[in-house]
């Protein structure tokens, strides 16, 4: 009984051991995922600056003039060439 | 159980025992008998305590911080830093590879075109099969030299001692967000590529070719870190607002950490304080700028494309509240300029003599200091009685007018511009009180908005020399001064010589409103202090005369602008904007040409009329003999500009359009880049 006893309380802790290697491993992957998430919206925070800037570049009175006389110009040849 | 079994199960449980009564020994042994340190050679001792085991895997990466954001009264983006990547890549020739020079170029080129490929996973590329080609070429050529793949033999084992790692720098300025998911990718799928992305910065400014001179440029250089002789990149302004220290940006915040058997970093923490840039409010409103550029070039190059008409040598746009002494917009324009980042910025850098546009402001101080009374008629006639009594007992000096005038009282004298008029009303000043009046205007005073190379201007600098004497100066100094002659200004002066005709010597201008540092706001004081003003009837009487500059009168000098304007616009100007016009020839050196004569036309009007809310300066400068005058090429844009305030302010308010509130703090237009979060 005695050799059944030391033989359970070894067997826990190797299964101690082994669940606390494999809690810390889950947590180092764990960790693993919260950093590609954390770089993904380092990233992503980037390209908002990026598209932002670009968006507002766009809609300046000069590019919204020019691109509605590009659009004006676009339509009257379409409708000169509707009409031969 | 045999007692043979029950011995080899006693011995084995035995050994199992003795592992953790080993550690326990080895622990106390480190932490008693090597009393918590180990001694290292030609290192410090090394602690023993739970942070040195963390450290053994802990890492910080160092994150800089952005430089100040520099916004327009109304909140909208003038300079931001855009966060970017600098990737570098380690290459690692897998040992399979390795083997033959044959396997080792062809997983080389594999290498280069991976990362040609992401380098163009930007879908809105537009000539993608070209510029992955060229990407490819480039990192072929990249990693070849890294590997020096020229040395290899053509065929056969790779040698022993030749390279097969790498560290190589892939590309700058990465922040399109297909190309780092794509670049990332092939670190996650090589394992014999380790990617690395370094924060960095790219200076960005919005509607460029309306600030180049007045936001200014940033230069990105190699510096040595103070107090040490570490050298690092640093990005500083070179000219305009960029300047300014407050921009600067604040030092490197770190991020920790770990890192795993494979060298793949994992989580600890976030950066212990997000960086965040200062914002600096200027008093630049962006669409009042973009008008002044667009106005000050038309009218530059207006008919020059048919060759009709030669263009100025440059030109100067100033728009100014006045309430406030807000610069709202200044716009430079230069015909010789290869690129605008390297041209002078004219409002404030380039010199001219002003001519008749100071007659107000003489009539002014005249009129304060009692010389003037503001009924009293002159005969402003060549030869007349009292030009041969007040100009021609002086001695040799001739003054002359455009056209003909006669009996004129000051008001008169202002309208028709004339020279010799205001000759007689500049006589009537004493030495001490032009050396005053140049103070009280500020000419030759720096105007304190910190933009770098400012031109001083003033007085020559022999016209108050105490050697020359009384008479020789009232024949020379005294006249020439009554009508802007030998005295250099820039517009921007100007524009800070009338504001205080309107608000008193104590007025300055101002080209910030405050300044966000750390997201706490400081407002910045009002433009000047106090100081003597002229009496409002004073002023009252030189405004009148302004008014009636710009008229349909035709001997009034504003007389073509205002029936251009009318024939334009159909806008009556006369009791609307109220201002004078000024042309002046003078003789200039300019480097490899020797002494030019320049025509400079200049006009400063005020809007509205009745009760002046802002103030314009156009100054342009020919240096050819063409007809150019102030009224006719100056006054236009300056004109059009001051009636575009009235116009953006109904728009804003009709559609509650941002704008700033008192105390002059506006919020970083939300969403966009450098929005601090400020207010929400």
């Amino acid at each position: 009984m005695r050799w059944m006893l030391a033989g359970l309380l070894f067997a826990l802790a190797v299964a101690l051991a082994i669940g606390t290697v494999a809690i810390r491993a889950g947590n180092a992957a764990l960790r693993h995922d919260v950093e590609r998430t954390y770089r993904d919206i380092q990233d992503r925070m980037g390209e908002l600056e990026r598209l932002g800037l670009e968006r507002a570049e766009t809609a300046t009175p000069e590019y919204l003039a020019a691109a509605m006389w590009a659009q004006l110009r676009a339509e009257q040849q379409r409708r000169l060439e509707r009409l031969q | 159980m045999k007692a043979g079994e029950r011995i080899r199960v006693r011995a084995a449980f035995g050994l199992l025992g003795a592992v953790p009564a080993f550690l326990a020994g080895w622990l106390g042994y480190l932490q008693v008998a090597q009393a918590g340190q180990l001694e290292r050679e030609g290192r410090a001792p090394l602690r023993l305590v739970a942070e040195t085991a963390d450290q053994q895997a802990w890492r910080t990466e160092a994150v800089p911080c952005p430089r100040g954001t520099i916004v327009d009264r109304n909140g909208s983006v003038l300079a931001v830093d855009c966060q970017t990547y600098d990737v570098r890549a380690v290459l690692a020739v897998p040992a399979r590879e390795g083997r033959s020079v044959q396997s080792m170029r062809a997983w080389i080129g594999d290498v280069a075109t991976d990362f040609a490929r992401a380098m163009v996973a930007d879908p809105d590329l537009a000539d993608r099969a070209e510029s992955f080609q060229q990407h490819r070429e480039a990192f072929r050529r990249l990693f070849g030299d890294a590997f020096r793949t020229d040395d290899l033999p053509a065929d056969g084992p790779v040698p022993d001692g030749h390279p097969r790692v790498a560290d190589v720098r892939i590309a700058g300025e990465i922040d399109v967000l297909s190309v780092v998911e794509a670049l990332r990718e092939i670190g996650a799928r090589r394992s014999s590529v380790s990617m690395h992305f370094l924060r960095t910065f790219r200076r960005v400014h919005p509607d460029r070719d309306a600030t180049y001179g007045l936001v200014g440029h940033v230069a990105t250089d190699w510096t040595v870190v103070p107090g040490t002789n570490e050298r690092r990149l640093a990005t500083r302004g070179v000219c305009g607002l960029e300047t300014w220290a407050a921009l600067a940006p604040a030092e490197p915040e770190s991020r920790p950490f770990l890192k795993d058997g494979r060298g793949q970093p994992y989580f600890v923490g976030p950066l212990h304080a997000q960086p965040v840039a200062n914002v600096l409010h200027s008093t630049i409103d962006l669409e009042l700028q973009r008008e002044a550029v667009r106005q000050l070039t038309t009218q530059a190059e207006a008919g020059a494309r048919e060759g009709s008409v030669t263009v100025p040598k440059w030109g100067a746009l100033v728009l100014v509240e006045m309430a406030t002494g807000d610069l709202l917009a200044a716009a430079s324009w230069h015909r010789d300029a290869r690129h605008p980042a390297n041209a002078a910025f004219t409002p404030t850098q380039s010199l001219y003599e002003p001519g008749s546009i100071v007659k107000p402001l003489v009539f002014a101080y005249a009129l304060e200091a009692g010389r003037l009374d503001w009924s009293h008629e002159f005969d402003c006639a060549p030869g007349s009685a009292d030009y041969r009594e007040r100009i021609g007992s002086l001695g040799s000096r001739v003054v002359r007018d455009d056209h003909h005038c006669s009996v004129l009282t000051p008001h008169g004298i202002l309208v028709n511009s004339s020279n010799i008029g205001a000759s007689y009303v500049g006589l009537q000043l004493e030495r001490e009180q032009w050396h005053d009046y140049m103070q009280f205007y500020g000419f030759g005073a720096p105007l304190g908005l910190r933009l770098p190379n400012e031109s001083r201007g003033g007085p020559n600098a022999q016209s108050f020399d105490p050697s020359i004497p009384l008479r020789s100066f009232r024949r020379n100094s005294a006249i020439s001064f009554s009508f802007g002659y030998e005295m250099q200004v820039t517009a921007m002066q100007m524009a800070r010589a009338y504001l205080r005709l309107f608000r008193g010597a104590g007025a300055d201008l101002r080209v910030c409103r405050g300044l966000e540092i750390g997201g706490e706001w400081h407002a910045a004081p009002p433009a000047g202090g106090p100081g003597p003003k002229f009496r409002p009837d004073v002023v009252e009487l030189v405004r009148e005369a302004m008014v009636d500059v710009v008229s349909a009168d035709p001997h009034a000098t504003g007389f073509h602008m205002h029936g251009r304007m009318l024939k334009e616009t159909g806008i009556d100007l006369h009791g609307v904007v109220a201002g004078k016009t000024g042309t002046a020839a003078s003789r200039i050196g300019i480097p490899g040409r020797g002494k030019v004569e320049v025509r400079n036309a200049s006009f400063v009007g005020v809007f509205p009329a009745e009760a002046p809310r802002w103030l314009a300066v156009c100054v342009l400068q020919k240096d050819d003999s063409a007809r150019f005058y102030g009224g006719s090429y100056a006054a236009p844009p300056a004109v059009r500009l001051l009636l575009q305030c009235e116009n953006l302010e109904r728009r804003r308010q009709r559609h509650k359009e941002p704008q700033h509130d008192a105390n002059g703090q506006v919020r970083v237009v939300q969403g966009s880049p450098g929005d601090s979060g400020w207010g929400r």
